[in-house]
């Protein structure tokens, strides 16, 4: 249980979701605290992305969430947005035919619905965090290369102002340089009190940057521990921290 | 065991300079690129700077010190560290030197630079390597509480080396520059890098 966090944003509780007669994530249970990163690291096809967008209420699933101090049961994707939870997904959906500046005031929008008019003072902050989306703000966003596109995704989520931020993998396909800026970004985040949950299968970057972190393995929460813990921990060295950064083998359970 | 985190994570931040150098090296080869001689200039300079000024010591007067006094397993391997960060400054030299051969339009410029960088990058991961293969699990294996606390203190000194009383070079805001100038996709296409 991770006893770091204090008040907690997110507590889920023994979340299983099946694909047809197949378990893909079996009795997980996670808590986010708030100004928290909490990390979920694990091999390809572990149910990572399965769990987040269970959490999310794109998946149907049994169990509990709980967000932002209230029973959710199982959740309902619009209330969950509309509660302040935002996800940005592996494939980084943007609008690729609309400008970087518009990509980000879509991304107010929700906010903007409810009655708050503060999206010019937000994309000033989001601008602050990534000067080269101000650059490029009336670009097409299909003209991006992949980490811009990557920031942008990142950016949208922020203009929501969003009481939990989970990012899928955000260093997937992207070159060593630019998953380094990201990470720096990501802690740069938390500094400014965002809680995030952050699925990646790039461990040591992860473990590097979270407070609390869970290693997923075959749908089940394998081991759980405070992030530099886990880094320290031989088992998770061998299987997930070897030189080059593969994690060949699972733990030994 | 902070301190060899933070190793790992230095480590990091040479590999993905070195990726960053041989991609481009590659495009520029296949006529894709054209070369960014500041940018290229500012990557070997990191590679420089870097190391000498934050990470070497840190190693050195730290980490393989403490290791020495608690056990003789690993001393070739830590000789043999030791005697590779001595000759820093030579292997920078060189690759210093080809860049500037490159740059001042020499014939042969660019293939001697790439010959330049493959050794430079070569040896470099050899020496990452050993570290992590070889070197840092002995210190997990053998350092006492006493001395993770002693390193850890000594790491904080490093990050002001002459006590505040030189400006050393802001790291990070550099990496980020770099990152900022790099071409797509290993960085963000803002170049040409532009000198501070
Ligand atoms: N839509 C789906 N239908 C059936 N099986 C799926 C579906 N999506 C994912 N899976 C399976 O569920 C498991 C977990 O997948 P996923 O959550 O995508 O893992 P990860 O994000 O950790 O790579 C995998 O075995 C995958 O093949
Ligand atoms: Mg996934």
């Amino acid at each position: 249980m991770n006893a770091t966090a204090v008040n907690k944003v997110l507590e889920v509780r023994d979340l299983c979701v099946s694909y047809g007669k197949v378990e893909a994530l079996h009795n997980a249970n996670v808590s986010v605290g708030e100004g928290q990163i909490v990390t979920v690291i694990g091999p390809n096809g572990a149910g990572k992305t399965t769990m987040l967008s269970a959490i999310m209420g794109v998946l149907g699933s049994r169990g509990r969430v709980d967000f932002d101090g209230s029973v959710e049961g199982v959740p309902e994707v619009e209330r969950m947005v509309a509660r302040g939870m935002n996800l940005v997904p592996e494939k980084r959906e943007l609008f690729g035919e609309m400008s970087v500046e518009d990509n980000l005031v879509l991304g107010a929008f929700q906010r903007y619905r409810m009655g708050r008019r503060d999206h010019g003072q937000t994309m000033e902050e989001v601008y602050d965090i990534f000067p080269r989306l101000k650059e490029r703000r009336t670009q097409l966003a299909g003209t991006l290369s992949g980490g811009e596109r990557q920031m942008l995704a990142v950016g949208r989520a922020l203009m929501a102002k969003p009481k939990l931020l989970m990012l899928d993998e955000p260093s997937l396909g992207l070159a060593p340089l630019i998953v380094r800026e990201i990470f720096r970004i990501i802690a740069e985040l938390r500094r400014r009190g965002v809680s995030i949950l952050l699925v990646e299968q790039n461990a040591r970057a992860a473990l590097q940057v979270a407070d609390y972190a869970y290693v997923l393995e075959t749908g089940e929460i394998a081991m759980e521990g405070p992030a530099h813990k886990l880094a320290d921990d031989p088992r998770v060295i061998e299987a997930y921290l070897g030189l080059g950064g593969k994690h060949q083998d699972k733990l030994a359970h | 065991m902070e301190a060899l985190r933070i190793i790992e994570d230095e480590h990091q931040s040479l590999a993905a300079i070195l990726h960053a150098v041989r991609y481009m090296l590659k495009e520029i080869g296949q006529g894709k690129l054209q070369p960014d001689f500041r940018l290229l200039r500012a990557m070997v300079h990191y590679l420089d700077a870097y190391p000498e000024q934050r990470h070497h010591p840190k190693e050195d007067q730290y980490l393989f010190a403490r290791l020495k006094a608690r056990t003789n397993e690993g001393a070739d391997a830590i000789a043999r560290l030791e005697q590779e960060h001595a000759g820093g400054e030579a292997r920078i030299k060189a690759l210093e030197a080809a860049l500037h051969q490159y740059a001042s339009g020499d014939r042969d410029g660019f293939d001697a630079f790439g010959r330049a960088f493959e050794n430079f990058a070569d040896f470099y991961r050899n020496h990452m390597l050993l570290e992590e293969r070889e070197v840092l699990p002995l210190c997990r294996k053998h350092f006492t509480e006493e001395d993770w606390e002693a390193v850890a203190a000594g790491f904080r000194d490093n990050n002001d080396p002459m006590g505040g009383t030189r400006e050393t070079e802001d790291f990070r805001r550099i990496f980020s520059k770099l990152v900022a100038a790099a071409p797509p996709p290993i960085g963000l296409g803002g170049g040409p890098y532009e000198d501070d």
